[in-house]
């Protein structure tokens, strides 16, 4: 399975390829009023409006410092993305065997020494918006 | 644009235009049907029609200008009081417009119809030189109208949404592409784009491109009322029930493809209401109703949203019926309130109408009405009093509307608002400070309003100048928000916000601007719920005057500015294309009121104007504008189609300075006319 590998707060985390659209590099953000931290704001993809959200926020490890990517995924609520500081690196995790017993919220490789967490974005984008927390 | 290219778009402007006109035609005709007569009912028929064959001839759309010529005697009959509107002829008239409907896009594209024309045309002889006992109306009638008008719509066009949609997003980048090639121009090549013919043609096909696509998105809802009125009266005929068909909000506009969806949703609760709704006239009067029912729809637009209700006065439905038939299905409804218990009529099986008939009451329908709905992301909901009536309400979100929005700027910041929630703008400066209990407060008409900073209202920051004051309206008392700078009025193409969004009431959605950035469109409703809920910021003590930073007018003066008043989009584009590319400024009116109403606020050089138009005609116009001293010297054009000597001679007598017959109508004569009263200047 084809992975994309993004870094937040010094972790390594995988999306699966499917899930991911594209890497846009640095995109022009307009904040929006009335939205918790975790949403960095909203950038036009070719026309598409798409909320960005800050991943190590959404993780819980912290909060991203400067954006240079964001990673464009789909989601059963729409495109949403994803920002990184670093460029994400698409890695091959076929021949990678999870390494068991590691409580990371999610299941964990060693990629080339490295652990790195598949995340499952529908979990991870559970209680972000609308339905979360509706007025 | 080439000529060939001209003609072909103003064909399809015609297109459009004529879809509109014929559709208000079979409700005009509907009506009189209904009612029987009516000067301004009949006027109004005539002038659909009479414009429909001035516009069709303008285009060169022969056969169609024929058809509409013999609906315009037809009814010239009628008017004058020589025939009376029996319901055969107003058949004939019917089949004439679904017939114009299917001829025209093919006519369009170059499919010859003559014969059709010929069939239509000896229809509406057959009804004028005897009066035939009413010829069969369609022996089958259509499927349903709805089915009849998609399959015509396909016709015309099927493109998926997807494309569409693509289609909208693609203009939008492309707009922010012309705009980084202008940047480029001035930066590397030194040259002002706005100076370059090549860059302001490519602007200007931009804009239409622009303009176009957005078009074929948004729809009035009216483009499918008609068609349910059809089946109100089709399916009443044959139940034998009397129905009062009524529309308010028609013109409510929204996504095609959000309208497309409800068609159906709609038709079934039309159908619904007719036949078990609304009672048979005996049932009726039985139980102290007025015969004839009543079944109205209501479109409005509430921020990003259409709210479409459906309300009848028949027998309401019965909770108690809807709570045993759910019962039987195994649901239990003890523990529900009366509105939960009605909801379960959108729950499959569940039907509460007493027999089954071919139209509906097979308990399939309602849950098929609400999987329709929420299709397009909206909701449904019931409310019914037995023995007073139903009433459903859909809302629907507009997924891509058109607003036209005042663009504020705090900082370096811009927000949108709605221009129908702007009641006053002024600037701050002259605004003395003022306040009531601790609250600040502006003087805006007259009368003192409470004022918030925008900024502190969305950021809870400090940030902002407040040079100027923006009073909004929302379904709360008015509030006043100072921003920095009034960035202008425009058109936005609004977007729902992502769901993934927290709600907050205070968007109405965001657009992506020419430049590529985001524009928030602030919501008036949730904007002024939030400044009064957060006693949110204060006047600054001494607001900047931002004056000072008018930019120069550097458009080169135009030759002079003329109003075109006539009622048909196709004669007013027509008009402003030729007059512009001679050098004039164009406004425009659709009629002799709004004509007025206009000539009342901008001074013009000139004015040219149709005859037939609603409101006020073209001599009334006239001489309104000679009875009034400011515009008594202000030079009139009456433009007809009208050939006879006898008009001529009346629009001179009100007044007129001069004549162009539009058959005769060519660009040369139009400029030579005009010049002849504006050239020396």
């Amino acid at each position: 399975m084809r992975v994309l590998v993004v870094t937040a707060s010094d972790s390594s985390y995988a999306l699966e390829m499917a899930s991911v659209q594209e890497v846009v590099a640095r995109p022009l953000i307009t904040a929006v009023p009335t939205q918790p931290a975790v949403l960095l704001g909203l950038f036009n993809l070719r026309g598409e409006i798409v909320p960005l959200f800050d991943t190590a926020m959404l993780l819980g490890v912290g909060a991203t410092e400067q954006v240079a990517y964001a990673v464009v995924v789909t989601t059963a609520r729409g495109t949403a993305a994803l920002a990184t500081e670093s460029l994400p690196e698409t890695v091959d995790i076929a021949n990678s065997e999870p390494v068991q017993d590691l409580d990371a919220g999610g299941v964990t490789y060693a990629i080339d020494s490295r652990l790195t967490t598949l995340i499952d974005i529908e979990g991870v984008l559970e209680g972000v918006g609308a339905s979360g927390d509706r007025e | 644009m080439s000529a060939a290219g001209q003609e072909q778009e103003l064909r399809v402007l015609f297109a459009q235009e004529a879809e509109q006109r014929l559709a208000r035609l079979d409700r005009e005709l509907l009506e009189l049907e209904r009612v029987g007569g009516g000067d301004e009912l009949i006027s109004s028929i005539f002038r659909d029609a009479h414009t429909l064959k001035g516009s069709a001839a303008v285009v060169g759309l022969d056969d169609v200008a024929r058809v509409a010529h013999a609906m315009e005697s037809l009814l010239e009959q009628v008017r004058t009081g020589t025939r009376e509107a029996t319901s055969g002829l107003i058949d004939a008239l019917l089949a004439a417009a679904d017939g114009l409907r299917e001829m025209i896009p093919a006519a369009i594209r170059g499919d010859d119809r003559s014969s059709s024309a010929d069939a239509l045309e000896r229809r509406l002889l057959a009804a004028t030189t005897e009066d035939p006992a009413p010829p069969p109306l369609l022996v089958e009638p259509p499927p349903t109208a709805i089915a009849e008008a998609r399959r015509r719509e396909q016709d015309a066009m099927l493109v998926p949404v997807r494309r569409l949609d693509k289609l909208v997003r693609l203009v939008g980048e492309s707009e922010a592409a012309r705009l980084r090639l202008g940047r480029t121009l001035a930066a590397e090549a030194g040259l002002d784009p706005e100076k370059s013919t090549e860059f302001r043609d490519l602007s200007l096909v931009l804009t239409e491109l622009q303009k176009s696509t957005i078009r074929t998105r948004m729809v009035p809802i009216s483009t499918i009322t008609d068609h349910l009125q059809r089946a109100v009266r089709d399916l009443s005929h044959s139940l034998g029930k009397s129905v009062r068909w009524e529309v308010a909000g028609a013109d409510t506009e929204l996504d095609r493809s959000v309208l497309q969806q409800l068609a159906d949703p709609l038709l079934h609760l039309v159908r619904n209401a007719v036949d078990h709704g609304l009672e048979t006239p005996d049932e009726r009067r039985a139980a102290g109703k007025p015969a004839q029912g009543m079944l109205a729809l209501h479109a409005v637009q509430a921020g990003s949203e259409v709210i479409v209700t459906l309300t009848d006065d028949g027998r309401g439905i019965d909770v108690d019926r809807v709570r045993a038939q759910a019962e039987r299905q195994g649901t239990r409804t003890a523990d529900l309130s009366d509105e939960e218990a009605l909801y379960l009529v959108f729950e499959s099986g569940v039907s509460t109408a007493r027999r089954v008939s071919d139209v509906s009451g097979r308990g399939v329908g309602l849950d098929a009405v609400r999987a329709g709905v929420e299709a397009v992301r909206g909701r449904i909901t019931v409310q019914a009093r037995p023995g007073e009536g139903t009433e459903f309400r859909i809302v629907v979100p507009i997924t891509l509307a058109v607003m036209s929005c005042l663009v504020v700027g705090i900082d370096d910041e811009r927000y949108a608002l709605p221009m129908h929630s702007v009641a006053v703008v002024q600037s701050a400066s002259d605004q003395a400070a003022a306040s009531a209990g601790g609250r600040p407060l502006v003087w805006a008409e007259e009368s003192p309003i409470m004022v918030s900073s925008l900024a502190a209202t969305l950021w809870g920051d400090g940030r902002g100048r407040g040079g100027e004051v923006v009073v909004v309206v929302g379904d709360r008392p008015r509030h006043a928000f100072l921003v920095d700078t009034l960035l202008g009025q425009r058109n936005v193409v609004v977007k729902g916000l992502s769901p993934l969004l927290r709600a907050s009431g205070l968007f109405a959605g965001a657009s992506v601007e020419p430049d590529g950035t985001i524009l928030l469109v602030l919501d008036a409703s949730g904007l002024i719920k939030r400044a009064r809920s957060a006693r949110a910021g204060a006047v600054p003590a001494e607001p900047v005057d931002a004056a000072g930073d008018a930019t120069p007018d550097s458009e080169p003066r135009p030759r002079g500015t003329i109003l075109v008043v006539d009622d048909a989009a196709i004669v007013r584009q027509l008009q402003r294309s030729i007059l512009e590319r001679a050098g004039y400024a164009v406004h425009t009116a659709v009629d002799g009121a709004d004509a007025l109403e206009r000539l009342s606020v901008t001074r013009f050089d000139m004015v040219l104007t149709d005859i037939e138009m609603p409101r006020v005609d073209g001599f009334q116009l006239t001489e309104a504008i000679r009875a009034d001293p400011d515009l008594s010297s202000l030079p009139v054009l009456i433009i007809t189609s009208r050939s006879s000597d006898s008009d001529h001679q009346r629009g001179l007598d009100a007044g007129a300075d001069g004549y162009v017959v539009k058959t005769a109508f060519d660009e040369a004569s139009l400029l030579d006319a005009i010049e002849r009263f504006l050239g020396d200047r």
